[in-house]
């Protein structure tokens, strides 16, 4: 969409003022914040001049470390169950029909789009009333497994739709058996819908807080788990600092992922 | 294709995945419909005594409130997400340029990665020694910090706050397959701006709005995060109760009747989705 030279420069420059407010709207608040973990207030609530001791604080601070590889395991584990499951699914929604189809997509969604205090609250009553699971790493697994299985199945599927299936079939002409066909030919095909689906999931489970806090029980904790924690017990400058290891980390990555990639584009033309 | 194969072809893939979501995620939905026609025991105990007092229990005094002022806020947060969100995506997609994607990406980012963080901005701002009251003190507006946290609005900024994202990424991706000839179309049979938005824009964007909507108006239907922290104890929502009975007291029949009331409304709200916005409108939920 072009704009069209009827559009008054006027109406276009208040577009914009808007635009940018909508950015600084979203934007303010998260830079207010990373900005104070710079700050000398014992709060982090405003600034009194520039140290990195609550940086040296949150990397010495053992309670972050452990809360930092639960989450790091619990979603590695995640990627890799739901990336599989979530595979051998939609290569059956893609490939067959059958009665029910309907349902399973349907019912894919619901983990995605029930609130998450539902899923939760469902959950712990399963695991606490019916199958007792421990609470703990086990439960937390399957409760990051059921809401993320349905992102990777979607983002596959979406993926197998433009892939050229006649490759599977030469492969089996060419006498490969099905798990060589899958191996050499299916899953290299699928790999950017595969990266895709991690890349979606992996914060999505990372930065999970209410399905986790229904389902964590007392001894294990996770990030957000201990974020929460720290948030609940008053302001403090340690949250500022990991703020930025949510907020800005992510953002620096994939902007300069984004311009790589428009930069490759660029090259091919 | 391979249907001859043999009929149940398709299990070993779908299988897996149909047994899982019936395990952990129909099954235990299932579950809480069932427990909350039962009696509470003792020491968070359920009887196996049915009864229907779990649910008139939601239509009396605090909570019947609590449960209205949750639609209310959830459709607040969507009527406004809506607002600022379409002209948001709109401009992106029309003055973005190569920075299209970029500036997307800008919106959506922190929204994946920093929920309690970004909640955590928003109240470390409006608190009583925070940094919007300092900062007016300081310039003189002020001469004693003002009480914007744990109020009505502080609860809906929170809301708008955090859900916006969700409903500018379908609408983008609405707008931004829109097909550019069907505008100049409309333009040379001499619509106007007005009327090219209204007959072309927006119907054929129909299906975005509708899965923002979704993507918007439910997590805002089951936050208690933001409740909980921009709300204190005095702004509640229904996801405020759900926690309180399932963690606090162990009133695991009383907590399920209030997830069967807000599974109930996301169901109704899903059906409505795909009767007005068809399959176009599931797939822009991905």
């Amino acid at each position: 969409m072009k704009p069209s030279n009827r559009t008054g420069i006027m109406g276009r420059i208040v577009a914009r003022v808007l635009l940018a407010l909508g950015y600084v709207f979203i934007w303010a608040p998260v830079i207010v914040l990373v900005l104070f973990s710079f700050s000398r207030n014992k709060f982090g609530l405003w600034w009194e001049g520039f140290t990195l001791q609550w940086y040296a604080e949150l990397l010495t601070n053992a309670k972050v470390g452990q809360a930092l590889q639960t989450s790091l395991i619990v979603a590695a584990v995640a990627v890799v169950v739901s990336t599989a499951l979530g595979t051998l699914a939609a290569y059956g929604l893609y490939k067959y029909r059958f009665r029910g189809k309907k349902a399973v997509r349907i019912g894919l969604l619901l983990p995605i789009v029930m609130p998450p205090v539902v899923i939760g609250a469902a959950l712990l009553a399963f695991f606490s009333k019916v199958i007792r699971i421990p609470l703990g790493y086990p439960s937390i697994l399957i409760a990051h497994i059921s809401f993320s299985v349905p992102l990777a199945t979607f983002v596959i599927l979406g993926r197998m739709a433009r892939i050229d299936w006649s490759l599977e079939e030469a492969s089996a002409d060419l006498g490969a058996d099905t798990l060589t066909t899958w191996r050499k030919i299916i899953v290299p095909l699928l790999l950017p819908g595969i990266i895709a689906s991690a890349a979606l999931i992996f914060p999505w489970s990372f930065d999970d807080v209410t399905v986790t806090f229904f389902v964590a029980g007392t001894g294990t904790m996770t990030l957000p788990l201990y974020i929460f924690s720290r948030i609940r017990a008053g302001p403090s400058p340690i949250i500022n600092a990991i703020g930025m290891i949510f907020v800005a980390l992510p953002t620096i990555g994939l902007v300069l992922w984004t311009m790589l990639q428009s930069r490759v584009s660029g090259k091919k033309r | 294709m391979k249907q001859f194969l043999g009929k149940q072809v398709h299990l070993p893939f779908v299988g897996p995945v149909t047994l899982w979501l019936i395990m952990f995620v129909g099954g235990p939905l299932v579950l809480i419909v069932y427990f909350s026609v039962l009696t509470p025991g003792p020491l968070g105990t359920i009887l196996r005594t049915p009864t229907l007092e779990n649910y008139l229990f939601l239509l009396r005094g605090a909570v019947g409130r609590v449960l209205l002022r949750t639609l209310l806020f959830a459709s607040g947060t969507n009527m406004i997400c809506l607002l600022i969100g379409y002209p948001l995506a709109y401009w992106i997609v029309k003055y973005g340029g190569r920075w299209k994607t970029t500036l997307l990406l800008l919106i959506v980012i922190p929204s994946w990665t920093a929920y309690l963080i970004r909640i955590y901005s928003i109240k470390s701002i409006l608190g009583y020694n925070g940094f919007l009251n300092q900062a007016l003190l300081s310039l003189g507006l002020i001469s004693s910090p003002l009480e914007l946290l744990y109020s009505v609005p502080a609860v809906m900024s929170g809301l708008v706050y955090t859900w916006l994202p969700f409903m500018v990424l379908p609408i983008y991706a609405a707008l931004d397959g829109l097909d550019p000839s069907l505008l100049e179309a409309a333009e040379d049979l001499g619509a106007s701006p007005l009327q090219r938005f209204s007959t072309v824009t927006l119907p054929l964007t129909k299906g975005g709005i509708i899965a923002g909507t979704i993507l918007v108006f439910i997590p805002a239907l089951g936050d208690w995060i933001v409740p909980l922290l921009l709300g204190g104890g005095k702004v509640l929502m229904a996801g405020s109760y759900v926690q309180m009975y399932f963690v606090g007291a162990a009133n695991i029949p009383r907590g399920s009747s209030l997830a069967t009331a807000l599974t109930a409304v996301v169901l109704l709200m899903l059906y409505l989705g795909i009767k007005f916005g068809g399959e176009e409108a599931l797939e822009r939920i991905i």
